[in-house]
């Protein structure tokens, strides 16, 4: 569903304002993913089918909301002291810290926000964008005046690291964008939105356990200890899988048609597209979506040879990483699009932010003191 | 040689890489060192080019022979062909 055109003078937008990024560490290769689960793979194999060379991974200690809290602070950071202090934090993740509270108030709690209103979003590999247009909305509407919008995956703890279709694909990361309202001429605006879904697909793309329907408790006897806590296939699947062949056909078609979309409310033609940013899941879901809508090569950006794929993160992932190396200019016509399980998809149109990208390294979670009563003011 | 047999044969060996010498009727897609994704974006080729309701999944498995799918495109186009124009 594409945003209803913006009314005549009406040029008021969210406007991308700080870019921030957290990448943990450790970087392990092609060839240590294959020696870790014994994949019937190569590293040529990998490299030709995927595009991806390696990938970082947040190892035990650190979580889904130690990467996030750092990413927004750095996205804090970056938006400098002309952005009003963020007043709603929203995080798209797949991979929460607990099922439950949402990670997102203690994310907002960990960067010292108060009180301001926080909650996760779950729409996988279409998150971030799910996040902005729903940010975007909300600073339009004047519900908030400077939103955060976070995406951070820690897919190292649902991967099974002995399936082959999946293990080599993905890594840990997060990255944030910092909002404010602008208007539409200016770098760093969110001009169109097109989202949409379609639960037919459901299957497709799943953690199958650890929900209402095979709750955890049920899925925890059959598990065997791979090091890093992840369960073995089968009944009970806590794991992440996904139908490669039909995921493929979806995503390629979901992508193209959303995109097609967007930069048609938008008024802009593929070829005048100066920087597109695909999910970074597959360089050639990627190639196969870019060539279909007409995106020439050169105007291609991504990062996904060095990080993998990180679900909701991978596409202001691949923003920050391109921001940072001034690879657009600002203002300069960008489309995003992303497409997840659910099935979800979403494509935006923006002009180039001009902010300064600060990146940072995982915040590890300090002691929560006991929690006071506040009384009412 | 058909067209539709032809196109097939050209797409694989150009666009695939399949091995010219190993493209017989009998040949299993997957036997072509196509592997899955590859199979789909085939399938996309030959709706793209022919403009018929290929099946994403099912015409997309590796079983899937040279043969079958020459015989699904004619098949599709014949039906395409009977139907009535909708254009008008």
């Amino acid at each position: 569903m594409t945003s209803p055109p913006s009314a005549p003078g009406d040029r008021a937008r969210a406007v991308i304002a700080g870019i921030g990024s957290c990448l943990p560490p450790l970087v392990v290769t092609n060839t240590q993913v294959i020696a870790r689960g014994n994949l019937d793979t190569t590293d040529a194999w990998i490299t030709g089918r995927t595009g991806i060379h390696r990938r970082r991974l947040a190892g035990p200690a650190v979580s889904t909301g130690d990467l996030a809290t750092a990413a927004a602070r750095a996205a804090i950071d970056s938006a400098g002291s002309a952005v009003p202090r963020p007043d709603l934090l929203l995080l798209a993740t797949t991979t929460p810290d607990r099922p439950c509270p949402a990670t997102a108030p203690e994310v907002a709690h960990r960067l010292g926000l108060g009180t301001v209103p926080a909650f996760d979003l779950a729409a996988v590999c279409s998150g971030f964008l799910y996040g902005l247009v729903t940010a975007s909305a909300l600073l339009r509407s004047g519900t908030c005046r400077a939103p955060l919008v976070v995406a951070a995956e820690k897919y190292s703890t649902i991967v099974d690291p002995f399936d082959r279709d999946t293990a080599p694909l993905f890594g840990d990361a997060a990255a944030a964008v910092a909002l404010r309202l602008g208007d539409a001429d200016e770098p760093g605006a969110v001009l169109e939105t097109d989202w949409g879904s379609d639960g037919g697909g459901s299957d497709l793309i799943t953690v199958a356990a650890g929900g209402s329907r095979l709750p955890a408790a049920a899925a925890t006897g059959i598990g065997i200890d791979t090091g890093i806590g992840i369960d073995t296939p089968g009944h009970g699947d806590r794991c992440f899988r996904m139908r490669g062949r039909q995921v493929y056909a979806h995503a390629v078609r979901r992508m193209t048609s959303s995109s097609e979309a967007v930069l048609a409310t938008t008024g802009w033609r593929p070829e005048e597209v100066r920087a597109f940013i695909g999910h970074q899941a597959n360089q050639r879901i990627l190639d196969a979506v870019a060539d279909r809508l007409g995106v020439p090569p050169r105007h291609r950006l991504g990062n996904i040879r060095e990080v993998g794929n990180t679900a909701g993160a991978s596409v202001p992932l691949a923003l920050a990483d391109a921001a940072a190396r001034h690879a657009c200019a600002p203002g300069a016509r960008t489309l995003l699009t992303a497409f997840g399980g659910g099935l979800t998809w979403a494509s935006a149109t923006l002009l180039w932010p001009d902010a300064p990208v600060r990146t940072a390294a995982p915040e590890p979670r300090p002691p929560l003191h006991d929690h006071q009563e506040v009384s009412p003011p | 040689m058909n067209p539709v047999r032809e196109h097939l044969v050209t797409l694989l060996t150009e666009k695939f890489e399949a091995p010219p010498g190993s493209i017989h009727d009998d040949a299993a897609l997957g036997d072509l060192d196509l592997d899955s994704l590859a199979r789909v974006e085939l399938v996309f080729s030959l709706q793209d080019h022919w403009g018929v309701p290929l099946d994403d999944d099912r015409d997309s498995t590796g079983d899937v022979t040279v043969g079958r799918l020459v015989d699904r495109i004619e098949t599709l186009l014949a039906q395409s062909a009977q139907e009535p124009d909708r254009s008008e």
